[in-house]
């Protein structure tokens, strides 16, 4: 199986005054494979987020090597890795991050008319599409005040796939969510993972994770362990046993 | 957390704090600075007045004089104090040579006299104000020359006619009362009475400077219609104390009046700048006020703690500002110190930039006590839950980007954020409105000054050449010797013989008063009226702006002449601009008495492609006596001055534009590009090239610039053209008509402005590359 994502040895460390660092990621050593949907738990500051932003390039490594559908990250220049972004990556954020002086419908096909690899029409059109398949079709003219989180996060994901992206990297996509709410996110990423894009997420919520393929457990920086649940398929599989079994085992890793 | 927030501030805007100190500092500086200037100068003015005890009216006369008819006069009128005649001997430029020159400066257009130190009064000082006493073969020579020709003291001045010769040496160079300003085309040299006594002999002609001093000042317009109607010497111009006054007052005054404006202008923009600063600081405070506010702590206290920070900026700013100002004093006063003196110090005058320096301050105080009234309308509940001051007022529908047109997705983002925050950008609007207008002012008013049409605000047509024939006893003849060879010159194309003389006309309040009259044919050489025609009929006049305003008549109003002692009504027909002969100067076609004559004047043109000055060497050679100049050289002597000085102003205004536009361009991107810090992260997080985000900048404020440029233009012609007319109007020209060089006005400053601007901003956004992104979308 092709991997997406090849981590060997990262590490990554801020210095926080003079002369003192502190290591975010330590050693950290993964391989994702094409398909896969994994998510990464552990407690506040362990590093999740840092490592997903490491990945996509906004934040650099100290050391390590990320190979990401066959380039090399850390080598990259700031240039190189705009591009990465913008034709390979999908980015969805806890926090929305909308523009704010942008309809729904030009927040989504702003990326794409940068890259301008097709028409103005043709971006448009899939960006209704999309909008169309995830049930925002009636806000494409709306502000971003004028809609719920939900709604908003949903525009965040059809942004995240105008791309066509090899991976979604969802930064706790469904933390300001209520449950229905995540439960309809969730529900939308495993479709959108189901037709072959890679979504690797990050999130506190047990019922978030048990919905993925693979968990990742990290604390101080590290990985400490990882869960395979396997595909989770809507019609045959059981959510709660899913659940069970993952919180069983975050029991007994100590969380 | 109060002082935490203080800290916080200044740690978060340490390069605002520098900006917002520096214009507080620059509009003390030089409010400070422009007062200083304008109490010094008349101060100066009024010492050097003082100390020169200077004439209140001076009768200039050619021809012969009836001393003892004058001493009768003066003894029998109750208004004279004390009088004085004095001989002027008249020299042609071609008789005299300065310092090592060997030619003679045949292109100036001043009349040198020569005199000896007066005894009663209009004493002639030297450049520490003391009575200039000469020996034989001592000279003091006119400032004016000083600074025209390089002069210094041990220079010599040499007097040729003929095959006689003298040479002088500079002992002093002359302040004087009378005919300082260049803007005055005569000036005195002080000889020795024996040297006078020779020099006489030698060459020149005599005119009589017949002085008053006047027991009450009050009555001056009493004592010259008496002394006009006395029937005594009158002929030449008259020139009262007031003109004089004036005079001195011009180049240092509007050079004052303008460093004023400038720092009104100053003020005005620190006051914006802090406004802004202010609003986008509570922006960000919003929260942490909120908070505050929960908490319990008084709104009072809170304001308080933000209002402490500008007092102790804008007192810092203040004082720093006018201990500069004392420093760079010398640098304002230095053209005032030579020509005019430096009268010693007064508490009063001291007091007076402290004075201005302190409602500087308080005016800074107040504006940003009244922006902090806002924290009246921050409620705690809502800041706690918005976190962001006030609604998002959004207006993504007026321009969405999928219906856009415009091939550039920054060019279309860049208008659509400028016209979506128009509110907010308009600090910034008006900032580069004034940075526009401060620098196309004065660029146009300079253009039009130097422009060869500016002659048609000194009250004479557009000619190649002009010669002046000062009357003397040959003057007819000489006049109509030139008017016979330019009769025949094949090269003249055309040309106009002027005659001014010196007629009386009733005035506004009914007593006789004099007044010069310029005769001939207008058509020649047409001159621009104000308003009216030239005169056509015999009894047709026109008046300068200047005269028609004493003499309270408009263009179709009716005046009478006294001509012989017979009442002649004439018609105004129109109304001219004319900075010459203190402004007030009239024309008619009038037959002329050859005894009333004052001087003539002949205008030519040069068949196109001549050469206008070999022809001025030519006429100058065949005609002595006769002051042959280029018309553009004629202005540039009497202007040159004033042009300088407008050069001058207009450099600093330029440079401080420029700073203007740089620092407040950074101060606004500062906050901006900190109100925008999410917008950029998410852009940058979509793979959007900083490169683009930079050139949306860029864009935005290029259309700032633009709309800036536009109603700054605007703006100049209107308003800026009006401001110059009020300036000039004291000097004869209030109706001033800008003369542009689209190129320069239209093309090189905005383009030049536009770099300033480009570069700032990209300077400005330099740092964008180092955001971190994580910090950014984590935040």
């Amino acid at each position: 199986m092709n991997h997406i994502l090849e981590i060997t040895d990262l590490n990554k460390t801020y210095s926080i005054s003079k002369g003192q660092e502190q290591a975010v990621l330590k050693n950290i050593n993964l391989q994702i494979h094409e398909g896969e949907f994994v998510a990464v738990m552990g407690a506040s500051g362990s590093g999740k987020s840092t490592l997903l932003y490491t990945i996509s390039g906004m934040d650099r490594m100290t050391s390590g090597e990320v190979l990401f559908d066959g380039q090399n990250i850390s080598s990259l220049s700031e240039k190189a890795l705009d591009q990465l972004r913008q034709n390979k990556m999908g980015f969805i954020f806890q926090q929305i991050h909308l523009l704010k002086n942008l309809s729904m419908l030009d927040n989504i096909i702003l990326s794409e008319y940068f890259a301008a690899k097709e028409s103005r029409d043709s971006i448009r059109l899939r960006a209704e599409e999309l909008m169309k398949k995830t049930g925002i079709a009636a806000l494409a003219d709306r502000d971003i005040t004028q809609a719920s989180g939900g709604q908003l996060q949903r525009v965040s994901i059809c942004r995240a796939l105008m791309n066509q992206p090899k991976i979604i990297l969802g930064d706790e996509p469904t933390g300001a969510l209520n449950s229905k709410a995540t439960a309809d996110i969730m529900e939308l990423l495993g479709s959108i993972n189901e037709s072959g894009t890679t979504i690797l997420l990050v999130t506190h919520d047990v019922k978030v994770a048990a919905k993925t393929e693979r968990v990742l457990l990290m604390e101080d920086g590290e990985i400490v362990g990882e869960q395979y649940l396997g595909k989770y398929h809507v019609d045959s599989d059981d959510v709660k046993v899913r659940e069970e079994k993952l919180s069983a085992w975050l029991l007994k890793m100590g969380i | 957390m109060l002082a935490k927030i203080l800290k916080k501030d200044f740690k978060r805007n340490k390069a605002i704090a520098i900006i917002l100190f520096v214009f507080i500092m620059l509009s003390v500086l030089l409010a400070s600075s422009g007062t200083t200037m304008m109490t010094q100068l008349f101060r100066s003015i009024n010492h050097l007045f003082a100390v020169s005890s200077a004439p209140h009216y001076v009768q200039m006369h050619a021809g012969t004089v009836d001393r003892d008819a004058i001493h009768s006069f003066a003894a029998e009128n109750s208004l004279v104090k004390s009088e004085q005649i004095s001989e002027m001997l008249v020299i042609d430029n071609a008789n005299i040579y300065f310092g090592d020159n060997p030619a003679a400066d045949t292109s100036s257009v001043m009349d040198n006299g020569f005199v000896v130190q007066n005894k009663s009064f209009d004493y002639l000082l030297s450049l520490d104000n003391k009575r200039i006493e000469v020996l034989h073969g001592e000279i003091a020579v006119p400032i004016y020359y000083r600074q025209q020709h390089h002069l210094n003291l041990g220079d010599t001045i040499r007097v040729s006619a003929g095959s006689s010769d003298m040479t002088f040496t500079i002992t002093e160079f002359v302040r004087d009362v009378q005919m300082n300003p260049s803007i005055i085309s005569s000036k005195r040299f002080v000889v020795s009475a024996a040297d006078h006594e020779a020099l006489k002999s030698m060459t020149g002609e005599i005119e009589y400077m017949i002085a008053f001093q006047l027991k009450d000042l009050n009555k001056l317009n009493e004592f010259k219609t008496a002394y006009q109607s006395a029937g005594l010497p009158a002929k030449g111009p008259a020139i009262d104390y007031s003109l004089f006054q004036m005079l001195h007052a011009l180049t240092d005054g509007v050079v004052a009046v303008i460093i004023f404006l400038v720092s009104s202008l100053l003020v005005l923009i620190a006051v914006l700048c802090l406004r802004f600063t202010i609003l986008t600081t509570l922006e960000e405070d919003y929260k942490e006020i909120g908070v505050m506010k929960a908490f319990g702590i008084r709104q009072q206290h809170i304001r308080n703690v933000y209002l402490t920070k500008y007092i102790v900026l804008a007192g810092a700013a203040s004082i720093f500002g006018y201990v500069v100002s004392l420093c760079i004093r010398p640098l304002f006063l230095s053209n005032m110190a030579l020509y005019i003196g430096i009268a010693p110090q007064s508490i009063l005058q001291s007091l007076i930039p402290i004075l201005v320096a302190g409602l500087v301050f308080a005016f800074v105080l107040l504006c940003c006590t009244l922006v902090l009234r806002r924290f009246h309308k921050i409620s705690a509940v809502e800041a706690l839950r918005a976190g962001a001051m006030g609604e998002l007022k959004l207006n993504t529908k007026r321009m969405p980007l999928y219906k856009s047109r415009v091939p550039s997705v920054n060019v279309f983002l860049a208008l659509k954020d400028v016209v979506g925050r128009f509110k907010m950008y308009l600090l910034l609007f008006f900032i580069f409105v004034i940075c526009f207008f401060i620098i196309i002012v004065p660029v146009n008013f300079l253009h039009t000054m130097q422009s060869p049409s500016f002659v048609s605000y000194m009250g004479v047509g557009q000619s190649d050449m002009r010669m002046d024939l000062q009357h003397s006893d040959y003057m007819q003849e000489r006049f109509d010797e030139v008017q016979q060879y330019l009769a025949q010159d094949t090269e003249i194309v055309k040309f106009a013989p002027l005659v001014t003389s010196k007629y009386s006309v009733i005035g506004s309040e009914g007593a006789l008063e004099s007044i010069q009259v310029e005769t001939g044919d207008f058509s020649i050489f047409p001159l621009k009226y104000s308003s009216g025609n030239a005169p056509i009929n015999q009894n047709d006049m026109a008046l300068s702006t200047l005269n028609a305003d004493a003499l309270a008549k408009k263009v179709g109003d009716s005046l009478v002449l006294v001509i012989n002692g017979k009442h002649h009504e004439m018609t105004v027909s129109g109304i001219y601009q004319d900075v010459t002969n203190g402004g007030k100067t009239a024309k008619a076609l009038l037959p002329y008495q050859p005894e009333d004559v004052l001087w003539y004047t002949l205008n030519a043109d040069i068949r196109h492609g001549g050469d206008i000055g070999a022809k001025i060497t030519e006429y100058t050679g065949l005609f002595p006596g006769v002051k042959v100049t280029h018309l553009e050289d004629y202005m540039h002597q009497t202007l040159g001055s004033t042009i300088k000085q407008i050069k001058m102003v207009t450099v600093l205004a330029v440079i401080i534009a420029v700073f203007i536009s740089i620092l407040i361009t950074s101060l606004f991107l500062k906050l901006l590009t900190a109100k925008d810090y999410s917008g950029i992260a998410i852009m940058r997080s979509l793979g959007i090239a900083v490169a683009h985000i930079r050139k949306q900048y860029v864009i935005r404020i290029l259309a700032v610039l633009a709309g800036g440029i536009l109603v700054g233009t605007l703006m100049a012609h209107t308003f800026g053209q009006s401001l110059v007319g009020m300036l000039m109007s004291s000097m004869g020209a209030s109706n001033i008509q800008f003369v542009t060089n689209p190129w320069v006005s239209y093309f090189l400053y905005p383009l030049a402005l536009g770099l300033v601007v480009t570069l700032t901003t990209l300077v400005g956004t330099l740092s964008m590359k180092k955001y971190s992104m994580t910090r950014m979308i984590t935040e």
